[in-house]
């Protein structure tokens, strides 16, 4: 629990005779994580088996008419894979034929439509001018204007002190046509160049302005009638295809990756050499299963060499309870080989900080709901460990806002003659805290402020030991006793000298001797241990545990804000009439943009917690990812 | 006496303190703020420069850029404290 697995290097060597049983027996047991083969002098590479050519261009085929299809990625009820390889190349054939013929459609349609949407555009422009557009053409005495000018401007009035013949159609849209003899035309240019004449070219199409755009018109309507009609069509392919597509691509990547895995063999002319990491626990089961597999033609062997704890790759060995805080470290690194793997400490201690800070029961409830809701919807190995982390949180949340007896930022128990939202529930008082303070049930941070800092430095105190402690057992399995007592024991007997003389200032023991010389011991050990830097490194102990504080500040600024919103919609709501309903939504958006930080500022400000205080106690983290050849099955099974 | 030649009482006097505590208070509270926004603004960027280019890194930049918030949190408690 607090390792990872413990891995064995293995080599597999056989007759390439054997080579494919080895592959399908290692794919099927899914557990043996093999190392790339870097070319050397005899070894070769190996090469792909055959129809991995084959197999490629059919999973192009297949994802090509998935993205055109639009196929997300739903959980289905598994297919049968021996059925399905049987039945594939067929169907896939059918698919490809019913699919290209809807996809050239497709395109057809939608150029048509782009056409008919620029003519229609070139046309509009003249709507109501009863004019055909052949007859705006091949004159030889006539000249004809197109355009539009400027407001206001009166065309005709200006036309009249030039001549009157002329011919003028003005449209809806300000655009005219205005016809002229050859002659005036160099006179009624510079008329309308007065006008800030704008020319628009006339279409080339026959037919009068209005009849042009209401065929237009239908004819868009036909083709986007028609794209419906298709959609509706490729929707009834996707839904009567969209398992096969899945499950069969699926299957195919299952081919592809066995057939391509010689690739990263070591080869000779006859022989495969293949090099790997693989659990402990896992090892009997691989052995055995390949030997039988291969009638004992494969050798397998676990190499006996010292470790180099970098190239082992590293899987998570949690309880399955712990395993969702498993993200939250790989947002890190994962651990080396011969570290303790924190995940367990995180989580207890990152859903307890969370708790602490937020306790609030309205916040509660509804980012536990949130969640829950969450990860019924979303699957997927990221959100389902994103959304129990949140559950985790959010239940200690619950338990932290019984403890405040806090309702989205209202206090649920009396105090001091203010009334809480549960009529007739008064604070008890219990025992006296610091600083003048009456610790009470239900804790009121507000009120308890000197006390509840200390209690969360203390807190901190603590989780930096403890990192400390397992700082102290990591470097005292890899360097020995001295260096784990002056690297990491020294900084514990620094705090014991910290805590003596402040013992010291305030009376508790009447001399501050004592302490001033743990203290002194501690710098000395540091000093030995890590060099002169360790003098700088000192403060940090107080920098971390003053950290600690922000348990109570992001909490109590969580309080503000929601305190905040209650009032302000509280004095709306008393205005009456119409500020009820604003009193309303004030409620609403502050609340929920509380709930939004309450996810946001207790996470991250908990999660940092560990990275920053806990973690650089005693954690190197970069180790590899364990990454067994084999395929997680989820739309198919054997 | 000084008290009266200020033409102030004890409880005057008494309340301008008050009120220099909550400027106190609210420059510990801002001026950590300041502080903490200047530091973050160039982690913020170098963190959406970082991720941009691998997007892998979007969890630990949002880490790296709210460790600066630490300064700001004491300037909080410390405000609190001012006002208790």
């Amino acid at each position: 629990m607090l390792k990872p697995k413990q891995m064995s290097k293995v080599l597999l060597t056989g007759h390439k005779d054997v080579l494919e049983p080895t592959i399908e027996t290692l794919h099927d047991l899914h557990a043996l994580h093999i190392e790339e083969y870097v070319e050397e002098d005899y070894f070769h590479i190996g090469t792909p088996l055959s129809g991995a050519d084959e197999g490629s261009k059919k999973l192009l085929k297949l994802r090509s008419i998935a993205s055109f299809l639009g196929i997300k990625k739903p959980y289905h009820k598994p297919i049968n894979a021996r059925q399905l390889s049987s039945e594939l190349e067929e169907k896939l054939e059918t698919l490809g034929g019913v699919v290209s013929g809807k996809l050239g459609r497709k395109s057809q349609i939608e150029a048509d439509l782009k056409d008919v949407q620029t003519g229609m555009h070139e046309v509009e422009a003249f709507a109501g001018i009863p004019v055909n557009f052949d007859l705006c053409r091949g004159y030889e005495t006539l000249h004809v204007f197109a355009g539009t000018v400027k407001k206001g401007a009166d065309v005709e009035a200006g036309l009249k002190g030039i001549t009157d013949e002329y011919q003028f159609f003005a449209g809806n849209t300000g655009v005219f046509i205005l016809v002229v003899p050859v002659k005036h035309r160099e006179q009624v240019t510079d008329l309308l160049a007065e006008y800030e004449f704008g020319e628009v070219k006339i279409p080339a199409i026959p037919g009068t302005p209005d009849d042009l755009i209401s065929e237009l018109r239908n004819r868009q309507d036909s083709l986007t009638k028609d794209i419906e009609s298709l959609s509706s069509e490729i929707d009834s392919v996707k839904a009567e295809y969209e398992d096969f597509i899945l499950a069969s691509e699926e299957l195919l990547s299952i081919e592809t990756q066995k057939k391509e895995a010689p690739l990263v063999f070591a080869t000779s002319d006859h022989a495969f050499v293949i090099d790997g990491w693989i659990p402990d626990d896992e090892f009997e089961t691989l052995r055995s299963r390949v030997e039988e597999a291969t009638d004992n033609r494969v050798y397998v062997m676990i190499v006996e060499e010292p470790v180099d704890e970098a190239s082992v790759p590293i899987e998570y060995d949690n309880p399955k309870i712990v395993k969702p805080m498993e993200a939250v470290m790989n947002l890190y690194a994962r651990p080396r080989y011969h570290e303790i793997d924190p995940t367990t400490f995180v989580f207890i201690a990152f859903p307890l900080f969370y708790g602490m800070i937020l306790g609030d029961i309205g916040y509660g409830l509804i980012l536990l709901g949130i969640s829950l809701y969450g990860r019924s919807k979303l699957h997927g190995e990221g959100w389902n460990s994103l959304f129990t982390v949140l559950i985790y949180c959010n239940i200690v949340t619950l338990f932290f806002g019984i403890l405040y007896a806090e309702f989205l930022g209202f206090p649920l128990a009396g105090l001091h003659g203010h009334p809480g939202l549960i009529p007739g529930w008064e604070t008890i008082p219990l025992f006296a805290g610091l600083g003048g303070e009456m610790i009470t049930y239900p804790i009121h941070r507000t009120h308890l402020v000197t006390t509840l800092l200390v209690v969360t430095l203390l807190i901190g105190v603590m989780h930096i030991n403890v990192g400390l402690i397992i700082g102290f057992r990591n470097v005292l399995a890899k360097h020995g006793m001295k260096a784990a007592v002056l690297e990491k024991a020294a900084w514990i007997v620094l705090q014991v000298g910290i805590f003596l003389l402040l013992f010291g200032m305030m009376g508790v023991v009447t001399s501050m001797v004592p302490g001033a010389v743990v203290f002194v011991l501690a710098v000395i050990m540091l000093v030995a241990g890590e060099g002169g830097t360790a003098i700088m490194e000192l403060p940090s102990v107080l920098s971390n545990v003053l950290s600690y504080s922000r348990l109570l500040a992001v909490g109590l600024s969580s309080i503000g804000i929601a305190t905040a919103v209650n009032i302000m919609s509280g004095m709306m709501f008393d205005s009456g009439g119409l500020f009820i309903v604003v009193a309303v939504v004030i409620f609403i958006l502050g609340h929920a943009l509380n709930t939004a930080l309450s996810i946001i500022a207790p996470g991250l400000h908990a999660l940092r917690l560990q990275y920053v205080e806990f973690f650089t106690k005693f954690y190197e983290g970069g180790g590899r990812i364990y990454n067994p050849f084999g395929y997680k099955r989820i739309y198919t099974e054997e | 006496m000084a008290i009266e030649l200020a033409g102030a009482t004890v409880e005057q006097i008494l309340t301008n303190q008050k009120g220099l505590i909550a400027i106190g208070a609210g420059l510990a509270v801002g001026l950590t703020g300041l502080g903490s926004a200047i530091a973050e603004k160039d982690i913020g960027s170098a963190a959406v420069g970082a991720f941009t280019e691998k997007e892998e890194l979007f969890g630990k930049g949002l880490i790296m850029t709210v460790i600066p918030e630490t300064i700001v949190i004491f300037g909080f408690v410390i405000a609190i404290m001012l006002i208790l």
